[in-house]
């Protein structure tokens, strides 16, 4: 994907989340954005997952300008996947219905198109064996790994993970970022954001270090996470990996 | 139960029970002599269509308090400030005002004038009409409140997520907002529908003949007393105790989903 981003912003009542970010990549697969807690990564992502309607500034994805309309962005979000950090799936539907129901009411298949594929989407990750069961019976990891079922289950042009993996124990969140990983390798365009560095630097063919609603440093992993440029980042990176 | 326990309940139910005959005694021994049953049977005609209209009148208010409730509740979370307010006071005046004085007011003031003759040359019971219209106002004012409380305690991601998979804000609504929802508002609205049953009584005072207003004209032409009350508390028993039921069920099912 080809991602052009020019002097965003945006505000929630007097804390500037994005203060005039600019971000260009030419043509990456995996995104991360890592960074501190409270500098914007989230909002940047939601407003490249068009749930955010940017005070200023403008983004171009793969050459498409994103509207800020309301109906423009909701068929914008239909072909993109979106998932947060915890409490996507619908408590009230079992998994393979929090995947069907989108498919059926929002790309209009056939209920029982919609069923046939949710069952693959359930198969593809080996979740089959939870498809009846309502989203309290699953652990965190499941459920996220149900979520992003559900985000790919037609395969969207861009996933955007909004740290799905913060509010796991380590064990979920291995089984989570494996799942990332072969979505990945599968050839998914996917924009992240982390706290995970080994897998971000394991996954990741651009690394964005984002702060204070401004992007401080992009490139690819192996020079982001090996040299740092800018002493904001190095003083983050020698923070968090030191333990 | 332990064997204590056993005994303090045993003495208290014989307790309660002693109280409750004794109660029974004393009543029955001053109305004893007058309690003639078959003053109600006389009148069972008349009873059987006032129940019949209280049954009518619950039912058509029930669907237009939730016509009103659900109007309600949308326009408290309508994104122009102005309607947020407008409809925020009138909740706020209907609620704190009784329904007496709605009905009153209501009729006598500003529908009579307004529609009584055009209904009334249609062919249709003005009284009757405007009656559940005001009814379901009212109770549409609580039922608003209780929808927007449930509406509200949905927790912020769910919204996000139902935007996020491509919901319009009405499927938003429809498919993953209302459900959960309706699940937590569920004992409160049946509680209210409950009140709703029992307060179409008070249209006996624009003159609605339902089941309360033939009674009480029963009672006093001939006299009656506990002939008539025993008949008329069973009557409305009769119609709340089903949507008691239905909501205890309703809820015990939705309590195991979650």
């Amino acid at each position: 994907m080809k991602l052009e981003v020019t002097s965003l912003t945006k505000c929630y009542g007097k804390t500037r989340a994005l203060d005039g970010l600019s971000l260009a990549v030419e043509s990456s697969r995996v995104l991360v954005l890592i960074g501190p807690s409270g500098g914007g990564k989230s909002t940047l992502l939601r407003v490249l997952g068009g749930l955010e309607i940017p005070d200023a500034g403008t983004v171009k994805i793969n050459g498409a300008p994103l509207l800020s309309d309301a109906a423009a962005l909701q068929t914008y979000r239909r072909k993109n996947g979106f998932l947060f950090q915890q409490f996507n799936l619908f408590p009230h539907l079992t998994a393979r219905k929090n995947i069907a129901l989108p498919l059926e009411k929002v790309l209009g298949h056939s209920p029982a198109e919609a069923h046939e594929m949710a069952e693959q989407a359930l198969a593809r990750f080996s979740l089959l064996d939870h498809a009846d069961k309502l989203p309290a019976q699953l652990s965190g990891g499941q459920q996220q790994r149900v979520g992003i079922a559900r985000a790919v289950a037609r395969p969207p042009e861009i996933l955007f993970l909004d740290e799905p993996t913060s509010a796991l124990d380590p064990e979920m969140t291995a089984e989570v970022l494996e799942l990332i990983q072969e979505l990945a390798e599968a050839g998914q365009d996917i924009i992240l954001s982390t706290h995970e560095m080994g897998f971000a630097r394991a996954v990741a063919d651009q690394v964005a270090f984002v702060a204070a609603g401004k992007i401080e440093e992009v490139s690819p992993p192996a020079s982001l996470f090996g040299t740092p440029q800018s002493a904001l980042c190095q003083r983050f990176l020698s923070r968090v990996m030191r333990y | 139960m332990t064997r204590r326990q056993l005994i303090a309940n045993v003495l208290v139910a014989l307790a309660l029970v002693a109280l409750a005959g004794w109660l029974f005694t004393v009543v029955f021994a001053m109305l004893g002599t007058r309690t003639d049953w078959s003053k109600a049977w006389e009148y069972r005609e008349t009873l059987w269509r006032g129940w019949l209209v209280t049954l009518q009148i619950s039912f058509a208010a029930l669907l237009g308090s939730i016509c009103f409730g659900l109007l309600f509740m949308l326009g408290q979370r309508s994104p122009l400030v102005v309607v947020r307010w407008t409809c925020r006071a009138f909740l706020e005046f209907v609620r704190d005002t009784p329904l007496l004085v709605h009905l009153l007011f209501g009729y006598f003031v500003i529908f009579a004038p307004l529609i009584s003759r055009p209904l009334g040359e249609q062919g249709f019971d003005d009284k009757l009409i405007i009656g559940v219209l005001l009814l379901s106002v009212f109770e549409g004012a609580y039922l608003g409140e209780i929808l927007r409380g449930g509406v509200e305690s949905i927790p912020r991601t769910q919204w996000e997520s139902a935007r996020a998979v491509g919901f319009s804000p009405f499927q938003v609504y429809r498919y993953v907002i209302f459900p959960q929802a309706l699940r937590r508002v569920l004992p409160a609205m049946a509680g209210l529908f409950v009140s709703l049953i029992k307060d179409s009584s008070l249209l006996n005072v624009i003159g609605v003949a339902e089941y309360f207003y033939n009674t009480k004209n029963f009672i006093s032409r001939s006299y009656a007393g506990l002939e008539g009350y025993v008949p008329l508390a069973l009557g409305y028993l009769i119609l709340t105790l089903p949507v008691a039921w239905l909501s205890h069920w309703l809820e015990k099912r939705f309590r195991h989903e979650t």
